[in-house]
């Protein structure tokens, strides 16, 4: 190109490009010109419905089918000024070509008044869904955790978190300008649980009294661990501790633990007398997000309550049945069943395709090489979701994945909000 | 020309901004027409288009407050609207940022590059105090076709990080002269990559003067993603300190 010509070239691409740009931007004003101008009213409520239907494939070759409708609500108010009224419930009309047939459990997950008696001081009264935790896959301190799962709809942390009970409490928060210090009392209310449909299920939640005592403080903006204590009749006391910081501006460390004197997580599956010993239950992990919104988190499980892989192998060599009701009791529990874990979770925003979320989880047990698996593709509109999930269950006979009894599941569902 | 007076008039920005103000007090008046200087809470209406359609619209209920220790803004914020996010919480206070989902009552610590909830990361060009956290240089005066189409002589300002971990590397920002008001913004990476153009626009006398009630975001890349966020319900609302940390989220209930 002659050196003339280039430098016309140049300076009418130079040129271009600012006028280019202003071209962008005045497209862009034009279309915020059109844009509505109403805007949406903030709601006390949160309701949806959910249609799932489900196969499972149990071992050895034969399928079952369910079917699944689900009314969720959350109803959440302020009746008087300092005063709040929360209200969680969630029903669930199960059919199953399985015995049993017919299974509807109702949830009242929580249903509390609450007092903000000072900018600083507040109090409640009521079903009290009381969660702590730093890490996603195994939660040592959130010790109201036992007991509290009575639907399980999906085997995701976050669904756990969010369809389970609240416990009956009398509970109390004190703030300052960087701490804060609460205290919950759970009174014992009923002995043992129930799987009456509309029954408030106060036996997995109340069968003993039990107390609460969490703080926390603000170092600064990297540092704001949490300390807990919990205890309770024939109860040891338990120490907690939450703690999570910011490395760089993409990826957030936490580390979780909880130690006190208790039995081995066999004996208290299986009901068998043991002696209390020191028992340590630790989680750590990393979770990094990329720049096109993937966030994966890394974590590293330990239960030195669980059995290592003597104590399982002989669990499993002396009875199939109580391996499965360890299992069963683990999850009841949701303690971690094996000494060691790997958990890597993953989710993804807008995967690929705008609406398109992405989330899925292994956890592969240390101690017998066993993973438990789960992937769920959610698409979504303004008010509709559309779901397929997908679980497995995989490892050796004798190892603690592999002896779950239904190892793969498939469950498409619908849900949608009013 | 006359060398004089040609010096005369290279010198003459220079001369008048040093006669007037300087360029970080320039900033810092611009950064008082968007933020409030006591507590405050608004409404934010987020509405999204690619390609020049809607594609998503977020609606958030926003306490803020200026830490005087560090001067930046303290968020909490609370999503009102699509249905399936309703109630949601953040907490925003730098860094800090924590993500509450009164469903599971989990508190979760989130990293800045982390996006729960689809633009409200975008709020940074609103609340943000720019003359904290970046060192201003007045590059010189122009006149610039504001977001209404109408023309300002505005005070073209570079903005270079102050701090490490702020989230843009520098910040172009065109503030009229006189009224102090931002007019328009190109948000770089430190790479130099434009990030997002951002126009202030449909300025309305809200909480004792006049302030933009409407956002204009452009993305750098593709510039058919466009957000535009509108500002309404401004009202002065007392923030104690002790709302703004991670314990208090599961209590937040904005009136």
């Amino acid at each position: 190109m002659p050196p003339r010509t280039a430098l016309i070239a140049s300076m009418a691409l130079a040129c271009a490009a600012p006028a280019a740009a202003q071209q962008d931007d005045a497209a862009a004003l034009e279309l915020a010109d059109k844009a509505a101008t109403e805007k949406e009213a903030a709601k006390q409520h949160r309701v949806y419905v959910e249609g799932a239907g489900l196969r499972g494939w149990l071992r050895g070759g034969p399928t079952t089918d369910v079917a699944r409708a689900s009314l969720d609500l959350r109803y959440d108010t302020t009746f008087a000024p300092g005063w709040r009224a929360v209200l969680s419930d969630r029903l669930d009309l199960i059919h199953s070509d399985d015995a049993p047939r017919e299974r509807n459990v109702n949830a009242l997950r929580e249903a509390y008044v609450s007092w903000q008696a000072r900018p600083d001081v507040i109090l409640d009264l009521g079903r009290v869904n009381i969660r702590h935790g730093a890490a996603w896959g195994y939660n040592p301190t959130d010790f109201f955790r036992d007991g509290a799962l009575r639907s399980i709809v999906s085997p995701d942390p976050a669904r756990l978190r969010e369809n389970r009970l609240g416990t009956v409490v009398v509970q109390g928060q004190k703030l300052w300008e960087r701490s804060s210090l609460s205290a919950a009392y759970s009174p014992k209310l009923e002995d043992r649980p129930s799987d009456a449909t509309t029954s408030l299920d106060l036996g997995s939640t109340n069968a003993h009294h039990r107390w609460l005592i969490a703080g926390s403080h603000r170092f600064g903006e990297r540092l704001n661990p949490q300390f807990l204590l919990h205890g309770g009749k024939g109860k040891t006391t338990q120490a907690g501790l939450n703690v999570s910081t910011l490395i760089g501006d993409a990826t957030v460390a936490f580390a979780e633990l909880a130690a006190g004197k208790g039995p081995t997580l066999i004996a208290e599956a299986l009901g068998r007398i043991d002696t209390e010993r020191w028992r340590r239950r630790a989680a750590f992990g990393l979770t990094y997000t990329t720049a096109f919104n993937l966030s994966l988190t890394a974590e590293a499980d330990f239960n030195s309550a669980a059995p290592d892989r003597a104590q399982w192998d002989a669990l499993r060599t002396a009875s199939l049945a109580d391996s499965l009701r360890y299992l069963q009791a683990a999850q009841d529990l949701q303690d971690l069943p094996v000494r060691r874990a790997a958990f890597l979770y993953a989710t993804w925003r807008d995967a690929l395709l705008r609406r398109l979320d992405v989330s899925g989880f292994v956890r592969w047990d240390a101690v017998t090489h066993s993973r438990s698996q789960w992937l769920e593709a959610r698409y979504h509109w303004d008010r509709v979701d559309l779901a397929l999930q997908w679980q497995k269950y995989s490892g050796d006979a004798d190892s603690v994945f592999g002896i779950v009894p239904q190892h793969r599941a498939v469950e498409v569902s619908v849900r949608v909000y009013f | 020309m006359n060398r004089r007076l040609f010096l005369a008039t290279a010198l003459l920005p220079a001369l008048r901004a040093q006669a007037a103000e300087s360029p970080q007090a320039i900033l810092a008046a611009s950064d008082a027409v968007r933020n409030p200087a006591r507590p405050f809470s608004v409404t934010v209406t987020l509405i999204e288009y690619r390609q020049g359609r809607q594609t998503d619209s977020n609606t958030l209920a926003v306490y803020s407050k200026a830490d005087p220790a560090s001067g930046q803004y303290r968020s909490l914020i609370r999503f009102v609207a699509p249905q399936r996010d309703a109630n949601k919480l953040m907490l925003k206070s730098g860094n800090d940022l924590w993500f509450f989902d009164p469903a599971s009552q989990a508190s979760i610590r989130l990293s800045p590059q982390q996006r729960l909830l689809g633009q409200a990361a975008n709020g940074d060009v609103l609340t943000v105090n720019l003359a904290r956290d970046y060192k201003a240089q007045l590059l010189g005066t122009e006149e610039t076709v504001d977001g209404e189409k109408a023309r300002r002589q505005c005070d073209k300002l570079q903005l270079a990080a102050a701090a490490p971990d702020v989230t843009y590397h520098h910040i172009e920002m065109w503030i009229e002269e006189g009224s102090a008001r931002p007019v328009k913004g190109r948000f770089f990476a430190e790479s130099g990559r434009l990030l997002k153009t951002a126009y202030y626009r449909k300025f309305a006398t809200q909480l004792g003067r006049e302030r933009p009630t409407e956002v204009v975001i452009i993305d750098g890349l593709d510039p058919q993603w466009v957000t535009v966020m509108r500002y309404s319900d401004y009202a002065w609302r007392d923030v104690p300190d002790a709302w703004l940390q991670r314990d208090y989220l599961p209590r937040f209930k904005p009136e």
